[in-house]
């Protein structure tokens, strides 16, 4: 039997983080873009826990790094939110397509 | 292995009042921060008291920028620990230098807001408190050489930005425009901390001169090159994002065009002079991290990659500038242009022990100074016409010299110092760069001379198309009300600039002053850290 190894990890990170940037590149409507940054971050936070994980005992940089992640995730999300709430208030849709008063 | 701030005997042997010292103009910067936050509960939401409020703490904060200048002006280091590497935050010439920068600015950014708000200005508060995030972020952007901390201080500047940038909650452009900015940030911000994780797990610290080591390593033997390079171009896509270089700069104009004027001055030039000095900064920690002088050709690819996008995004940004009507955007398209200048001083990659080691970054600093009183000047008269005919279109300033010779002139200086041209200090800017670039005296040098040489005059077109409007047409509009504060304040940064251009020995001298010693910043961080040697190999810990 084949013991999980580091390599597992970061194959279904970098799924992750593809999928991410697959939803960015995809979705049209604002929240859906923002769920595909949230796994693009996740999927960092896999990253740095596997590596300390694997790479050495005692490592702990990666885990406090990931906490920092999480953090900064919740952060960015309220903003994005806020912003997103304001767009819907003044355009009454959050699809970024109808967002093209500047452009040139 | 653990980060040096979570070790208890981290803390021997540091003088912590020392320390505060070193880093109290950010400190400064968060206690008025606070003390923004406690004023509406104690004196009010009048603009006017905030605005007193936060210009005391900008005062306090650079005199105490200027006093830490004298400490370190001799290649003072420091971090919050005993290793400079393995700190978390670090004092330095160069940080230092572009602290005071910045202070002077977002002195000049309060001094435009004020003028320009009413006394029914309900938002001081939470606009002053953005700022300062802001500002705060940008000061720890260029006092780093951790992974981790470059992430913060990136995010730190970036999220206060997205909501000024959408601060006028009934204006539908800026809503859209800080929607555009949040969603570029974000997907950058998230590939670069990916970047930040990859090149974490294959060189084992968060300490850049750790990885740029490993970098080396990889680049020289091709061992884990693959990994370590999507790593490395993560990271630097997150940084080109805040510099708006040329795939990542698509937010750039319409953040600028949909955001107020202010909002658009300060970004124009902080962020963007923010990123520089830290990419500049992970490239002398780079180029320090290579032994022999003969072997910096080993870094070529970095050096052509940063050359290459500096040329694409100075191209880029003046041919879109072409066709602009609109005088916010054409700005922003110029400062793109201008970022592409400052990022060739950036692709100078030379070796510590060379001659000219310090040239590209002195270069570099004068610049950002001298950008900053041409920015300053040309957004200041493009505010007072808008908050006067309520538009920002080329239209408006049509007779500019007739209607307002106290606001055409100073900006017919600041334009021309914008191009370039002799008489004003935008011409020893870019004089130095091409000086830097000329004593690399290789390939890329002399592809980025032409590449500057060309753009430049490109640029003098859509710059003189604004001058024209103001001096030879003239369509009869009535003469324009402006604040005389304002005025001043235009007069003032073109004087400045003309003054430069007289001072340009003594300014060459002190940024030679403030960038004297940061390599040897990077090579004592390079020697004081070994412990990448002590990593296992993967295999052997499986557990």
């Amino acid at each position: 039997m084949e013991h999980i190894g580091l390599t597992h990890y970061l194959i279904v990170s970098a799924v992750l983080f593809c999928c991410g940037i697959f939803t960015t590149a995809t979705k049209r409507n604002a929240i859906g873009i923002l769920i595909g940054v949230e796994l693009m971050l996740n999927s960092t936070g896999i990253n740095l826990v596997a590596f300390d994980r694997y790479m050495g005992p005692g490592r702990l940089d990666g885990q406090i790094v990931a906490l920092f992640m999480i953090v900064l995730a919740a952060a960015e999300t309220a903003l994005a939110v806020g912003i997103c709430i304001n767009v819907y208030k003044n355009l009454s849709t959050v699809d970024v397509d109808s967002a093209s008063q500047l452009r040139g | 292995m653990t980060m040096c701030l979570a070790q208890s005997n981290a803390w021997a042997g540091i003088d912590v009042t020392r320390h505060l010292f070193l880093f109290s103009p950010i400190l400064a910067l968060i206690l008025t921060m606070l003390a923004i936050v406690a004023c509406p509960i104690i004196v009010g939401r009048s603009a006017k008291t905030i605005g007193a409020v936060a210009v005391m703490g900008i005062i306090a904060s650079f005199i105490l920028a200027l006093r830490v200048a004298g400490e370190v002006s001799e290649g003072g280091v420091s971090g919050l620990s005993t290793l400079p590497a393995a700190g978390l935050l670090l004092v330095d010439n160069l940080s230092i230098a572009f602290q005071i920068i910045l202070l002077a600015f977002m002195g000049g950014v309060t001094y435009l807001w004020w003028m320009g708000s009413s006394d029914s200005e309900e938002n001081a508060p939470e606009f002053f408190i953005l700022l300062f995030g802001s500002a705060v972020g940008m000061a720890l952007m260029v006092s780093t050489s951790n992974l981790l901390m470059i992430a913060l201080a990136i995010e730190t500047a970036s999220l206060p930005s997205y909501a000024m940038v959408g601060f006028d909650k009934r204006d539908r452009r800026g809503a859209e425009a800080a929607l555009k900015y949040l969603i570029f940030g974000a997907i950058s911000a998230a590939i670069m901390l990916y970047g930040i994780s990859l090149l974490y797990g294959m060189s084992g610290s968060l300490s850049v001169s750790v990885v740029a080591k490993h970098c080396i390593e990889a680049l020289a033997t091709g061992h884990d090159l693959v990994i370590t390079m999507v790593g490395l171009m993560c990271l630097l896509a997150g940084i080109a994002f805040k510099v708006s270089a040329f795939p990542f700069h698509f937010w750039c104009p319409d953040a600028f065009e949909g955001a107020k004027v202010e909002v658009t001055t300060w970004l124009s030039v902080a962020s963007k002079s923010a990123a520089l000095i830290l990419l500049a900064r992970l490239v002398m920690v780079f180029c320090a991290s290579i032994s022999a002088p003969e072997a910096i050709g080993i870094l070529s690819p970095l050096a052509w990659g940063i050359g290459i996008m500096a040329v694409m995004t100075c191209t880029l940004g003046n041919f879109a500038a072409y066709k602009q009507t609109s005088v916010k955007r054409l700005l922003a398209y110029s400062s793109i242009a201008h970022a592409g200048y400052m990022l060739m001083a950036v692709a100078v990659f030379v070796h510590p022990n060379s001659e000219h080691s310090q040239d590209g970054i002195s270069a570099l600093l004068t610049y950002i100074a001298i950008y900053m009183f041409m920015n300053l000047g040309a957004f200041g008269v493009v505010s007072m016409v808008v908050w006067d005919t309520g538009s920002d279109k080329l239209s408006s300033f049509t007779g500019l010299l007739r209607r307002a010779p106290l606001l055409a002139i100073p900006m017919v200086v600041c334009l021309m110092s914008l191009v370039g041209l002799p008489p004003f200090a935008g011409f020893i800017g870019k004089w130095w760069i091409l000086v830097a670039l000329g004593q690399l005296n290789n390939t890329l040098g002399w592809f980025l001379i032409i590449a500057a040489v060309f753009n430049t005059l490109i640029s003098l077109y859509y710059y003189m198309r604004i001058v024209v409007h103001m001096t030879l047409r003239d369509d009869g509009q009535p003469a324009l009300s402006f604040p005389l504060g304002g005025v001043a304040l235009v007069n003032l940064c073109a004087i400045v600039l003309l003054a430069m251009f007289g001072l340009a020995q003594p300014m060459k001298t002190t940024s030679e002053q403030f960038t004297r010693n940061i390599f040897d910043t990077t090579t004592v961080a390079k020697t004081a850290v070994v412990d990448a040697a002590t990593i296992q190999p993967i295999e052997s810990v499986q557990r």
